[in-house]
C-alpha cells in the first residue's frame, strides 16, 4: 500500500469550518481559524467553499524555499515538520507552496503547516460531509479519476 | 469582568459623530440574566434608547451581539443578533443573522458592537483586532450589495476572508423593508435595520480578526460536539434541511391548506408540485453551503439560466422567499422568484416583506383600487413574474409606486384607500403560513415584539401533530416556545439545531463554553426575562393590546377551500389566554409581580 496523502474534494465542501475548529483545538487548545492548518475560503460570487491543505508534496517546495533549515519531513507520514526555534517567519515557504496552505503564526515567529495530526488528522475525523479525506494515494487517485469520468459523461454541472 | 471562558466580554463602541471608538466591559449580569443575542441586546436597548427615539434619528442605535457560544465548536451557535428601534414597527426589534460575519467580530475580539450616532458623510466600519477605522465610503454610495462587499474587500488588498456586513440602495434610502447583507447573501433580515443603517451613513461594516477563542472546557466541549455530531447526521429533520433547505417545508404546509397564496386569500396553491424540496433539488440547486460551525448545511445555492434576466444565481431560496415572492403573489416559477430574490438581495431588501408588499399592491390593482397610471404602466396582476420584479427595481429605487411601497405595506395600503388589504402586525407582514391553518401562529404574529415574525414562536410542527384549529388550551405550549426561541436567539444559536440540540444540550454547552453553573429552570427565567423586558419596552413606546392585532382577513374572512375551510380566528379569546399564561393584565402589560419575580 502507497503512503497515505490528504486528499479534498472541493465540491463537497458545505464551508462550515468545523476542520479549522478542530485543527486550531488540536494544536493550540483553543479556537482561532488563524492558528489552524486547514483553511476554508468561500467564494461569495459562486457561493463555492475551497478547503486549502496542505498536500505532503514528496519534493517539497516550502523545504527547498527555506533559507534557515526549519522544515523537513516526517519519514512515516511525509508531513512537513516546522523547527520553531530555526523559523524566521520570513514567508519564502509561504509564497513557494503551491497550495497556499502555509501561514505565519498570528502571534508568534514561526510558520504552521499540517502535521497530519502523527497520522490521525483531525479535520478528517471530524468533516461531517467526507469532503476531506486521509488515503492511500492510488486509492484517491481511482476516486479522482472515477469523479471525472462521471462529471465528464453527465457534462458536468449545470450554470457553471 | 470575570473570566467567562469562550466569553471576552468586550463590546466595541463606535460613535459615528464624533469618530470615537472605545471598548468597553460587559458586565458579567449580562451574561448570567440575558445572556447575549437578543437577550443582552434588549437590555442594552432598554438602558440607551429612550422609548420616544426617532427610529431614523441618530439617537436611535444598531446593537450587534454575538451569542456566548460565538466562534466555538457548538453546533449553529453562529447567529448575531442586531438590536434596535424599527423604523416599520416604532418598538423594539431583534435581527438575526447566520453565516461568519459574528464569529468574526468574535475573532476580532469583540462579543458587541455598538453603533450610535451619524455620520456627516458615507462611511464603513474596518475592525481588524484592536485596529479599528472610519473610512470614506462615498465611492460605495449607490452601490448594490456585491458591488460593495466586492469593492471593499478589493479596497482593503483583495482578502476573500474580510467578512463584510453592508446595505444597499434600500438602506441608503430608508426603505423601511432594507435589511443588513452580511457576505453577500446573509441577512440581518427584519424589520428595517438597513433603513437605521442607512440613517447613520454606514454603509458596511468590514471585520478581520485573528484572536483565540477559549471556551472554559475545550477539550470536554469537544467531546460533547462531537457525540452530536453523531445525532446531526442520523436525525431526519436535519437530512431533509440538508437536501431541500427549509423548502423541505413546502409540501406539507400546501398539503395542509395554509400556505400563503394571492395576498393570503388563499391556502394551497395550485403549482405546489413543481416547488417542492425535491423539485427545487433537481431543478435550480448548485450547491450546498453552510453557517459557521454547522453540520447541517441548509443552505442552498441556485440557478436559473433565463432568456430575460441571463443567469441568475442567489442563495437560497428559503421557505419563506419562496412563498412570499412566489405563490402569495400567484408565481410559480422558478425563473421569476430567483429573479425577484436577486433584486431584494442585490438591493437589500427583505424578501418576506417585499413579496407581502407587492401582493398587497397585486390584490389592489386587481380590485381597481390602483390602476395602471399608479403603477407606471405596469400590469400588476397576480401570476405576472416581470410586473413583479419591476415593481422590486421600483421599490429599491423609490421610483414612482415604489416610493409609496417603500414606506411599507400597512401605510402604502391606507395611502392606496385598502388598509385592509395589508397584511401585517405592527406594521410587519407575517411569514408564508397562513395563522387559519395553524392557530398558535395566530397569536405568534400578534404578539411578536416586532411584528409578525414567524419565528418568535413556530408552534407548526406542534400543532400539526394535535389539533392545529384549536383556539382554547394552546397559551402553555406559545408561552414555552416562545421561552425556548427567546434562549435560541439570546445564546446565538440557529433555530433548526433544535432538531437535536434541545434545552439540555443547549445549557450543557452554554455551561461548558463560559464555566458558569446554571440550573435549567435558572436558564429558562432568562427566556421569560427576556420575552418581558421586550413586552415592557413596547409597552413604555405606546404599544397595547390594541397592537397585538392580526388583519380583519384572518379573523372574519373564512379559509375558502382547502383542508383549511371555513376557518377563522377568534384572536381575543386566544390572547385572553396566553396574556393570562404569561402574567400580563387584560391590556397585555406585563404586572409589578410578574416583572418583580423576573428582578425587572
Amino acid at each position: 500500500m502507497s503512503r497515505k496523502v490528504l486528499t479534498v474534494e472541493k465540491s463537497k465542501c458545505i464551508g462550515c469550518r468545523i476542520c479549522e475548529q478542530w485543527c486550531s483545538l488540536t494544536h493550540h487548545g483553543v479556537i482561532n481559524p488563524a492558528k489552524a492548518r486547514v483553511k476554508v475560503t468561500r467564494i461569495e460570487e459562486s457561493g463555492v467553499d475551497v478547503p486549502v491543505i496542505c498536500t505532503q508534496c514528496s519534493k517539497a517546495a516550502c523545504i527547498a524555499a527555506c533559507p534557515e533549515g526549519a522544515l523537513s519531513k516526517n519519514s512515516k507520514t511525509g508531513a512537513i515538520k516546522v523547527d520553531k526555534e530555526k523559523c524566521t517567519a520570513c514567508r519564502k515557504c509561504v509564497t513557494a507552496c503551491p497550495n497556499a496552505a502555509i501561514s505565519v503564526h498570528p502571534e508568534d515567529e514561526y510558520v504552521l503547516i499540517c502535521d497530519l495530526c502523527n497520522g490521525k488528522p483531525k479535520c478528517v475525523e471530524n468533516c461531517p460531509e467526507k469532503a476531506l479525506q486521509y488515503l492511500p494515494i492510488e486509492t484517491s487517485e481511482r476516486i479522482y479519476r472515477s469523479k471525472v469520468v462521471r462529471d465528464t459523461a453527465k457534462g458536468g454541472k449545470r450554470c457553471g | 469582568m470575570a473570566n467567562l471562558g469562550a466569553v471576552n466580554g468586550k463590546l466595541l463602541r463606535v460613535n459615528l459623530t464624533t469618530g470615537n471608538a472605545i471598548v468597553e466591559d460587559i458586565p458579567q449580569e449580562i451574561y448570567t440574566k440575558y445572556f447575549g443575542g437578543r437577550g443582552a441586546g434588549t437590555r442594552y436597548l432598554f438602558d440607551e434608547v429612550p422609548t420616544d427615539t426617532d427610529p431614523l434619528s441618530e439617537n436611535n442605535k444598531l446593537i450587534f451581539l454575538n451569542g456566548p457560544m460565538a466562534g466555538t465548536m457548538a453546533p449553529g451557535s453562529n447567529k448575531i443578533a442586531v438590536t434596535f428601534k424599527s423604523p416599520a414597527t416604532n418598538g423594539i426589534a431583534s435581527s438575526l443573522c447566520g453565516g461568519h460575519f459574528g464569529p468574526e467580530l468574535k475573532f476580532a475580539g469583540y462579543d458587541a458592537l455598538i453603533i450610535e450616532g451619524k455620520s456627516e458623510k458615507p462611511v464603513y466600519l474596518w475592525i481588524q483586532n484592536d485596529e479599528v477605522q472610519i473610512k470614506d465610503a462615498s465611492s460605495y454610495w449607490g452601490k448594490n450589495i456585491p458591488e460593495t462587499g466586492e469593492g471593499i474587500k478589493k479596497e482593503l488588498g483583495g482578502d476573500e476572508n474580510i467578512h463584510v456586513a453592508c446595505i444597499g440602495p434600500a438602506g441608503e434610502n430608508l426603505n423601511v423593508i432594507a435589511c443588513i447583507t452580511a457576505e453577500r447573501h446573509r441577512e440581518f433580515g427584519r424589520p428595517g435595520a438597513g433603513a437605521v443603517m442607512g440613517s447613520k451613513n454606514l454603509k458596511a461594516i468590514a471585520i478581520k480578526g485573528t484572536q483565540d477563542v477559549k471556551p472554559a472546557k475545550a477539550g470536554k466541549m469537544a467531546n460533547y460536539v462531537k457525540e452530536l455530531y453523531k445525532e446531526f447526521a442520523n436525525n431526519p429533520k436535519a437530512n431533509a434541511r440538508r437536501n431541500y433547505g427549509t423548502v423541505e417545508m413546502v409540501d406539507g404546509i400546501n398539503k395542509l391548506g395554509f400556505w400563503s397564496t394571492r395576498n393570503f386569500s388563499q391556502g394551497q396553491f395550485e403549482g405546489a408540485d413543481k416547488l417542492t424540496g425535491p423539485m427545487m433539488r433537481q431543478e435550480i440547486v448548485v450547491e450546498d453551503t453552510s453557517c459557521y460551525a454547522c453540520p447541517i448545511a441548509c443552505g442552498k445555492v441556485s440557478c436559473v439560466e433565463s432568456e430575460k434576466y441571463g443567469t441568475v444565481h442567489i442563495e437560497g431560496p428559503e421557505f419563506e422567499t419562496l412563498g412570499l415572492l412566489g405563490p402569495n403573489c400567484g408565481i410559480g416559477d422558478w425563473e421569476y422568484i430567483l429573479k425577484a430574490a436577486e433584486v431584494c438581495d442585490y438591493n437589500g431588501m427583505d424578501t418576506i416583506s417585499a413579496g407581502a408588499t407587492v401582493s398587497m399592491a397585486m390584490e389592489c390593482y386587481e380590485k381597481g383600487i390602483i390602476t395602471k397610471e399608479d403603477t407606471g404602466g405596469i400590469e400588476l396582476k397576480f401570476g405576472n413574474g416581470e410586473a413583479l420584479i419591476a415593481i422590486l427595481e421600483k421599490m429599491a429605487k423609490r421610483e414612482g409606486i415604489g416610493d409609496i411601497l417603500a414606506q411599507g405595506l400597512k401605510v402604502a395600503a391606507e395611502k392606496f384607500g385598502a388598509p385592509e388589504l395589508a397584511m401585517h402586525s405592527k406594521g410587519v407582514s407575517p411569514a408564508t403560513y397562513d395563522p387559519r391553518g395553524s392557530k398558535g401562529m395566530a397569536v405568534t404574529y400578534a404578539t411578536s415584539p416586532k411584528g409578525a415574525h414567524h419565528m418568535i414562536s413556530p408552534t407548526m410542527g406542534a400543532e400539526i401533530a394535535g389539533d392545529r384549529f384549536a383556539e382554547t388550551g394552546k397559551a402553555a405550549m406559545i408561552k414555552d416556545t416562545q421561552i425556548q426561541m427567546a434562549l435560541v436567539d439570546s445564546l446565538g444559536y440557529c433555530s433548526s439545531m433544535r432538531f437535536v440540540m434541545q434545552v439540555d444540550h443547549q445549557l450543557e454547552l452554554f455551561k461548558l463554553s463560559t464555566g458558569l453553573e446554571m440550573t435549567k429552570e435558572d436558564f429558562y427565567t432568562v427566556g421569560e426575562r427576556v420575552l418581558n423586558l421586550e413586552r415592557q419596552y413596547n409597552v413604555n413606546c405606546g404599544m397595547t393590546r390594541k397592537d397585538d392585532s392580526l388583519p380583519k382577513r384572518f379573523l372574519k374572512e373564512a379559509m375558502e377551500d382547502g383542508p383549511s375551510k371555513g376557518q377563522t380566528i377568534n384572536l381575543d379569546l386566544m390572547l385572553d389566554e396566553f396574556y393570562a399564561e404569561m402574567g400580563w393584565d387584560k391590556d397585555g402589560k406585563p404586572t409589578e409581580e410578574k416583572l418583580a419575580s423576573l428582578g425587572l
